[in-house]
């Protein structure tokens, strides 16, 4: 027999003799998630924004936001990041349209994030002010790696793309077909794998900046 | 590479006696296993104090759990069906044996030599580490503190900080043995930077990437991994193969589900709200992909759990989501760390889970290593009734005859004498005085068959008679004035 008959056949003689209906099983699941107001955690104070920007950049997450106007001021903001650091104005772009479509004088671009990439520049699809985490999905115009080889990860949100809870994310995709990889993103790579202490940069990235468009 | 042989021969090789008197005469291991369960048992407080509807939020994740395993048919077959239709692998494996050969296997095909592997505690229980390096793959173990792990030749202590057990000074001297550039400042930052530049081309260089499930999502097939350094990610996109390996309990019915489960595993572990990265796979490479495997595996592995479930009430040890709060609130497991457990998996649940991985004839003592305290029941973010199910094994433990003669010769008696109070109270009458005899200021300090006790303590001198000596005597008995008080 195979191990597959062998598991369902030994989990369907646990279960016992009563078998529920699909349809009644789905019921029950759907039930489980009612009235979920009281079972999350409450967002913080303010708008949205605020509330999001507030989890972001608490100490447990650790990473540090900016807002601007538009858009159209991300190359700027990016740019004076960089100078702000010391850094070389040298980034990988995620070949993303809109993102391609900006204004980006000034600094030299490329796609492929190397290895020991310094800063790679990325959008976010969605934040999510409960924990204050970026959402990415991967696909032709977004890869994975973008978001774990660089030092410095900088993220573009749009104020309007910010969902107060977790189960928002879900609400908003439902009915779509999933991407290969969804990542939530919260903070910079830590560790308290050395004594318990807290070191940024495990193996990720060690700055995460967030850029809010809008709102 | 491992130094160890496997988990079920780990313990029967030494006693349990020998590994926690190893524990306790390790100069280090105390301070270093206060460090890090001091820390998560005050961040886990925070979180909750910050989170005022825990406990609705708790009842409703055991709630989740019962209806999936309830269910587990339904779920599998959702799940694999959905996983397919990902374009994933769906492999079944009903032994530790069995899963381990058919990620090797996998490799095989692969034509791998090199494998990254994410940290995963199903990983340890089906001994993928001793399978792969016994293929003679080279096996690049991630996260750091596995990577300590595998450097240093020993086994996970903690299922979230598997290296706990390890002092800074020890990680320094093995990073600078064993890494091609070392940290050169005597600093933890330094010592985490040495471990970035020595693992980054490996993630890139590696054929398989093999990781573990937090979660598997029966209405898409996904699954999900929760890490904070970003080594899975780093793992599973560059490769060509991906393998999950995970536990048939690790379903839930949808990713709201998930994310409920999620609220409850992270600050039960870490205190945080959300780990760092929390990745869902659904699937291999999609066409026009940048990055991503051309193949993804999962292997669904049973080894024992169909027989947990089959046991009322062993099935509620199915809800766990190896959060590892249990341990870091035991107060067994803060005096021995986890390798005096001798299993996968320490601590309180690993004292529920040893005996059924292991057998119980290996691993009886880790139930009556327990003092039935509650705390980890207290503090189980899916009400896993923990000391019920260690009570459980005791008595199964008794009923397969597995304890020792002495016990059950010594139980006899007691049970013999016990039963006819004449002698039980002869008994007394005798032994009060001989015991006095021992006592210096009201405690016994040696004393011929209490050398068990007075090892570790002294024994309290007892009174001169007996209580029913005395009661029989008249002593104490309430004069007719203290009943007219009341």
């Amino acid at each position: 027999m195979s191990a597959r008959a062998a598991i369902l056949g030994r989990v369907r003689a646990a279960s016992g003799p009563h078998r529920s209906d699909a349809s009644v099983v789905h019921a029950e699941a759907r039930a489980l998630l009612a009235d979920a107001a009281s079972i999350r955690p409450a967002l913080g104070a303010g708008s949205l924004v605020e509330a999001f920007i507030a989890r972001l950049t608490s100490p447990r997450v650790a990473a540090s936001a900016e807002r601007i106007a538009t858009v159209a001021g991300f190359p700027a903001a990016v740019g004076a990041y960089l100078q702000a650091r010391g850094l070389p104005p040298r980034i990988a772009l995620q070949p993303e349209a809109q993102l391609r479509a900006l204004a980006w004088a000034g600094l030299e671009l490329h796609d492929e994030v190397a290895p020991d990439e310094a800063v790679a520049v990325v959008c976010a699809r969605w934040g999510i002010a409960e924990t204050g985490s970026l959402v990415f999905h991967s696909g032709a115009d977004s890869p994975v790696l973008a978001h774990f080889l660089p030092l410095h990860h900088i993220v573009l949100l749009r104020a309007a793309d910010i969902l107060p809870w977790l189960e928002d994310y879900a609400a908003a995709t439902a009915g779509q077909p999933m991407p290969r990889n969804v990542n939530l993103v919260t903070g910079a790579s830590g560790t308290t794998d050395i004594e318990g202490s807290l070191v940024l940069g495990a193996h990720g990235p060690r700055y995460l900046h967030v850029v809010i468009a809008g709102g | 590479m491992s130094a160890l042989p496997g988990p079920a021969a780990a313990a029967t090789v030494v006693s349990f006696r020998r590994r926690v008197e190893a524990a306790l005469a390790d100069p280090t291991l105390k301070t270093a296993i206060e460090r890090t369960t001091g820390n998560a048992e005050r961040k886990r407080a925070q979180a909750v104090a910050a989170f005022p509807a825990f406990e609705a939020a708790r009842e409703r994740g055991r709630r989740i759990k019962d209806h999936v395993i309830a269910h587990l048919e339904h779920y599998l077959l959702e799940f694999e069906r959905n996983a397919i239709a990902s374009g994933a692998q769906v492999h079944w494996a009903a032994s530790a044996d069995e899963a381990a050969r058919i990620v090797v296997e996998l490799c095989r095909q692969a034509r791998a030599r090199r494998v990254t592997r994410v940290k995963s505690m199903l990983g340890e229980e089906i001994g993928l580490p001793h399978a792969l390096d016994a293929a003679g793959l080279e096996r690049v173990e991630t996260d750091l503190a596995e990577h300590i792990v595998q450097l240093a030749g020993d086994r996970p202590s903690h299922i979230v900080w598997p290296s706990m057990h390890r002092t800074r000074e020890q990680v320094s001297a093995l990073f600078r043995r064993a890494h091609r550039a070392p940290h050169r400042e005597e600093t933890i930052e330094a010592m985490v930077d040495s471990a970035r530049r020595e693992l980054r081309d490996k993630f890139l260089g590696a054929d398989v990437a093999i990781s573990g499930a937090n979660f598997l999502i029966a209405d898409s097939g996904a699954t999900c991994t929760v890490t904070n350094e970003g080594n899975a990610e780093l793992c599973t996109s560059p490769p060509r193969v991906h393998i999950v390996t995970a536990g048939i309990e690790k379903l839930v019915p949808s990713l709201p589900h998930a994310f409920a489960l999620l609220r409850l595993l992270v600050r039960s572990a870490t205190g945080a709200e959300l780990t760092q990265y929390t990745t869902f796979h659904r699937g291999p490479r999609r066409p026009g992909d940048r990055d991503g495997p051309q193949e993804f595996h999962i292997v669904l592995v049973d080894n024992g759990r169909t027989r947990m479930l089959a046991d009322d009430p062993l099935r509620t040890m199915l809800r766990c989501i190896r959060c590892g709060a249990c341990m870091n609130h035991c107060v067994v497991y803060r005096q021995l760390g986890g390798h005096a457990y001798g299993g996968t998996y320490p601590g309180p649940m690993g004292a529920v889970l040893t005996p059924v991985l292991d057998g119980l004839a290996h691993s009886r003592d880790l139930a009556h290593a327990c003092t039935l305290n509650g705390k980890c029941e207290e503090v189980c973010p899916v009400q896993i009734p923990l000391p019920t199910l260690l009570r459980g094994w005791r008595e199964r433990s008794w009923r397969d005859g597995l304890e020792p003669v002495t016990l059950r010769l010594g139980l006899g008696l007691h049970t013999f004498v016990a039963a006819r109070p004449r002698l039980y109270r002869l008994g007394l009458a005798l032994a009060l005085p001989l015991m006095r005899g021992f006592a210096r200021g009201g405690w016994i300090r040696r004393m011929p068959g209490l050398g068990a006790w007075t090892a570790h303590r002294d024994f309290p001198a007892p009174e001169r008679r007996s209580f029913m000596a005395r009661y029989a005597a008249g002593e104490g008995r309430r004069a007719p004035a203290d009943e007219a008080r009341r």
